[in-house]
Formats: structure tokens, sequence, C-alpha cells
């Protein structure tokens, strides 16, 4: 922002008023739509049905809650569960978007389809990704086994078996997101100047080197963004097990947001789901803060 | 040449590779969607349909209210972005052209909020809503939605609004305008492009969202189709032929919207994302 020096203080009193204005209606809809809910989930999450006395209704129990899920081992399970899909589905989907991020990037005379391609992705809801893979991998008439079949191998029970569930869905989440990963990686890689690659071919750079020494470098900002959104997402997994097989077999695939969900709805538990939905709002904030803290430092490296 | 033409071929095959792994789940269920139910529980299974029906739209339409499932994404998501994009202009304008203190502050608590966990809001909103009596009703999506899009839509139309010179804003204030009418006057008809990328994407997010669908509406006319869509499915069958038929119908608005603005929607993800 550039000042000219000669802004009297009438000015900025008057243009902090109008920014204060113009920015109302946006605090507003936040405070209502955000800040006061997660005020209500800290309160509720210290309230509690007494099951000796359920009449009187949800009474304050302090932390009791938390105690509770501390030893609840459906917590710990669909927490473990999550982690899992973040240490499986973050690193392929970078991988996966990595890929097709470098072929996209080829000189293509007819663009379209290739952008369609990363789009549609995207642009599908979550939970009509699920409901397609799970038509993909039902046992006998899905495609994945069909596959199998006429490769000689034996048809697979992918959704009623806990690990092959767990593959089943990490591939539909891998599919769904890399597209918008392998979008903002494009983008980093255009931003790396042509004449490098030049310069490297000059010197009779491989064209693997030319990827290790020059594209990995200068796209560590842009994998890093990608990464730590990604896995921020991942941490609320929700819909694509939901559709896939509804936490099932058993709850062997169920995720924390899943428990969440049937705590507070099915179950209409609200102190005890609150409490969980305060765990997670924690855990997630901790990611998010990390997020902020290397975009602020990389744009100030940049020397914006 | 024979160099010119490997290279022109492996442009091709990665193209290729590229749409086709974006594509085939769509050409997947187009294929199984004019499918018939005895054709499609015989095996091995076949790929193309052997006798290619339209029944299972027909009955698509019939076994669920498919279109008013629509109608309710379409009022949700229109009414959502319109709130979304005005008030996101406002705040954009507010960051990028006046000289307002915690500037970085206000950006931080916005991309904060872009990474909030849906989950921890459904939660009490759904309680805040109820107190409300706002449950199966569109102002119970409309605001969540405009607030979820919210960060991005005016990171978005702040890199648009930084862009435009400000011998212009000043130029307009000359000649009578207020800063709110040459914002709606110059800087909003100026940054055409970014508002309208905004819009998309926050029409997008709204018309996909399924969570907070699911909780804030549990009656059928009121389902959004995210959530309708799941409802073909029976209680221990999955018909899939007319649930892939279902799909199509859903997806065809959303294939228009990216097909159109293709350009648009790419530059508006990705200048929210990398720039940070």
């Amino acid at each position: 922002m550039i000042s000219d020096g000669a802004i009297s203080t009438k000015k900025d009193l008057s243009e902090r008023a109008l920014g204060t204005l113009l920015l109302a209606p946006a605090a507003l809809l936040l405070l209502v739509i955000v800040v006061y809910p997660i005020a209500t989930l800290f309160w509720n999450s210290l309230h509690g049905v007494d099951n000796a006395n359920p009449a009187a209704g949800e009474q304050f129990v302090g932390l009791k809650n938390y105690f509770t899920a501390f030893e609840d081992d459906r917590f710990w399970a669909s927490t473990w569960h999550t982690i899992l899909y973040i240490v499986a589905t973050v690193p392929g989907a970078l991988v996966v978007g990595l890929g097709l991020a470098l072929l996209a990037n080829m000189p293509f005379k007819v663009k379209w389809p290739v952008r369609l391609g990363l789009l549609l992705p995207w642009a599908l809801p979550l939970v009509f990704a699920g409901l397609i893979f799970r038509w993909f991998f039902e046992y006998r008439t899905g495609v994945v086994n069909d596959t199998l079949m006429r490769l000689g191998f034996e048809p697979l029970s992918w959704l009623s078996d806990p690990n092959l569930a767990f593959a089943a869905i990490s591939v539909a989440i891998v599919w769904k997101s890399s597209s918008f990963m392998a979008l903002m990686l494009l983008a980093g890689l255009q931003t790396i100047p042509k004449s490098l690659y030049e310069a490297a071919e000059v010197d009779g750079a491989s064209k693997w080197q030319q990827f290790v020494e020059i594209t990995l470098p200068m796209l560590r900002p842009a994998i890093a963004v990608a990464l730590i959104f990604r896995t921020i997402t991942a941490i609320q997994t929700f819909d694509i097990p939901y559709a896939m097989t509804g936490g099932g077999p058993g709850d062997s695939t169920e995720t924390l947001a899943m428990y969440i969900h049937k705590t507070t709805l099915d179950f209409l538990d609200f102190g005890y789901g609150s409490a969980l939905a305060a765990l997670m709002f924690v855990l997630s904030m901790v990611a998010t803060s990390g997020y902020l803290k290397y975009t602020r430092r990389s744009s100030g490296r940049s020397g914006d | 040449m024979p160099f010119g033409i490997s290279r022109r071929a492996t442009v091709w095959l990665a193209g290729l590779i590229v749409a086709a792994n974006g594509f085939f789940p769509a050409v997947w269920i187009l294929l199984t969607s004019l499918k018939t139910e005895t054709e499609l529980i015989r095996s091995p299974i076949t790929y193309l349909p052997e006798a290619a029906t339209l029944d299972n739209y027909a009955t698509a339409f019939t076994a669920q209210p498919i279109l008013r499932f629509m109608w309710n994404s379409f009022v949700v998501a229109t009414l959502s972005t319109l709130l979304c994009v005005l008030v996101s202009a406002l705040a954009a304008y507010a960051l990028t052209r006046l000289r307002i203190p915690r500037r970085n502050l206000i950006m931080s608590v916005l991309l904060a909020v872009a990474m909030f966990p849906l989950i921890s809001l459904m939660v009490p909103l759904f309680k805040v809503m109820r107190e409300l009596g706002l449950l199966n009703t569109y102002l119970a999506l409309i605001l969540p939605y405009a607030v979820l899009s919210m960060p991005v839509c005016t990171l978005v139309m702040a890199s648009f609004f930084q862009d435009i010179p400000p011998d212009l804003e000043a130029a307009a204030m000359v000649d009578g305008c207020s800063r709110v009418g040459a914002l709606f006057r110059v800087i909003i008809p100026l940054s055409a492009p970014g508002v309208f990328t905004a819009a998309i994407l926050a029409f997008v997010n709204a018309w996909d969202e399924f969570l907070l669908a699911l909780t804030m509406m549990n009656r059928v006319n009121m389902r959004t189709l995210s959530v309708g869509i799941t409802l073909y499915q029976g209680e221990f069958a999955f018909p899939w032929p007319l649930i892939s038929a279902a799909l199509i119908i859903a997806i065809v608005p959303i294939c228009i919207i990216i097909a159109v603005f293709q350009e648009r929607v790419v530059g508006g993800l990705t200048s929210g994302g990398v720039k940070g």
C-alpha cells in the first residue's frame, strides 16, 4: 500500500470508520454462524444427561464427558482410523496429484479435455464419489473384481473385510482429492521459468536430473501448502466412508467425524457429542495454526 | 523426424491419462445407467450396455422427487452465493483499498475459518437452528454456506481488486462518486472476472455440501441433491442402474458449470490456494 505522506488524520479516521462498516456484515455472519456456535460447543460439552435422573434434562457435569472420551474405545478407534486415512491418503494424493500435474503441464494444443479431467473430480460431490467407488468395489458386479477375475485372480470382498474396506475407501479419497492437489501444483509448475530447464539442457542434465534439481525444489512451497491443506481436510473425513461402508463392517472404517455425527444425531447425546467435536476442533486448529505460520513465513520470504 | 512424432505421442498420451482419470467414473455410471437390472447381475459383467434403455431415467424421476431436490439445491446454492459474494466483496474492498488496522490478523482469521472442521460446527449449529425453529428451512443452509465460502471468495476478489489502479477510483470520486459508489461503479465492474470466479466457487461449494444438508434438513421435500441421491438406495439392495441414472441427472448441472467456466474456475482455485 502506497502512502503519499499527506493523508490527514481526519481522512484516516473516516477510512477506518468506512472499513469497519464494510467489514461489519462479514463479522456479523461469522459471529452468528461460527463464533457463537463454537462458544456453545464448549459450554455444551460440559453438560450431560444424568442416567440416574434423566427427567432433569441436561445438567452441568464439568469435564466428565472428556474423561468418558478418554476411556471410550470407540473414540480412540475412530481417531485411529482418521489418522490412518491421513497417513494413507495425504502422501497418496500428493504422489498422484504431482503425476497428474506433470502430465497436465505438457504443451497441449487442445486444453479443455485436460482441464476438465482435473476439474471433474474436484466438482463432484464427495458423497457421489463415495457412491461411485462403492459401485466399483461391489463384490459380484463391481468392475474391480471383474478385472481381477479376468486377470485370473480370486474376487475380493472389498467392502466387508475391514482391511480391504480401508484400502478401497483410501483409493476413493485419493482419486477425489488428487485432482485439486494437481491444480495447485500445476499453478506452481507454471511459475517455474523455462530458462532454468533450457540451461540444464545445455549442461546435459537428464530429464530425471531436471526434475530432482529444478522442479522439486522450485515446487516446494506449492507442495507444502497443498500438503497442509489436504491434511486439514483429511482430519474431517466423513462423506466417502459414509457413502461406501457407513463405517462398517462393524465400526472398522468409522472416522472421528462419523462417530461424532452418530453420537449427536443418532444417539442424541449432545453433551458427549459436543465434547468429541470440541476435541476435534482443537486438533484441527493445531494443524491450521501450522498452516498459517507456514504461509506467513513464506509470504514474508518472497519479499511481498 | 521420428523424435517429433514420439514427442507428440507423449503429449497425446499424457492428455489421455489425465482426461481418463477424471472421466472414467462418470463414464462408467453413464454406461451403468443405460443397462437393465438383469444385464447388471450377469457374470462376467458387460461393459457396453447390450440393449440400452432410458427406463432408469424415467424411474429416477418418479422414485424420488429428484426435481424437488434439484430445486432445493438450486435455491440454497444461488441465495448463499449472492449473500456470500456481496459480503465478501465489501470485506475484500476494505482489506485491499482502505488503510485499516490489524489487516493481517483479519486475513488470518478468515483463513482459519476456511480450515474449520465442519463437523465441530455442525453439532452446535444444529442446536442453534433447532432453537430458532429454522430446521428444514432454506435459511438453515444458506447462512452457513455463505460463511463457509466467504474466505475463498474474499481472497479471490481481493487479489482482483488489488490490480485496479487507484487512479481510476480517485477519478470516480473526483467526479462526485462516494467511496462506496466507486466500489459498485468502478471496482466491481472492472473486476467482474474475479467476482464471477468467486461466485462460481461459492456455488459449487454449496451445491456439493453434504454433512450440513444431511443434518439440517430431515424432511424429504427439503433434502438437497447431494443427500437426496443417497435416498435411492433400498434397505438391503443397491439398484445401481437407477442410482447411476440419478447420479447422472444430478451431475449434469455441475458439469455444465465447470465446462463453461473452466478457465475461471482453475484460476480461482489456484489463486486462493497457492498465494496463501
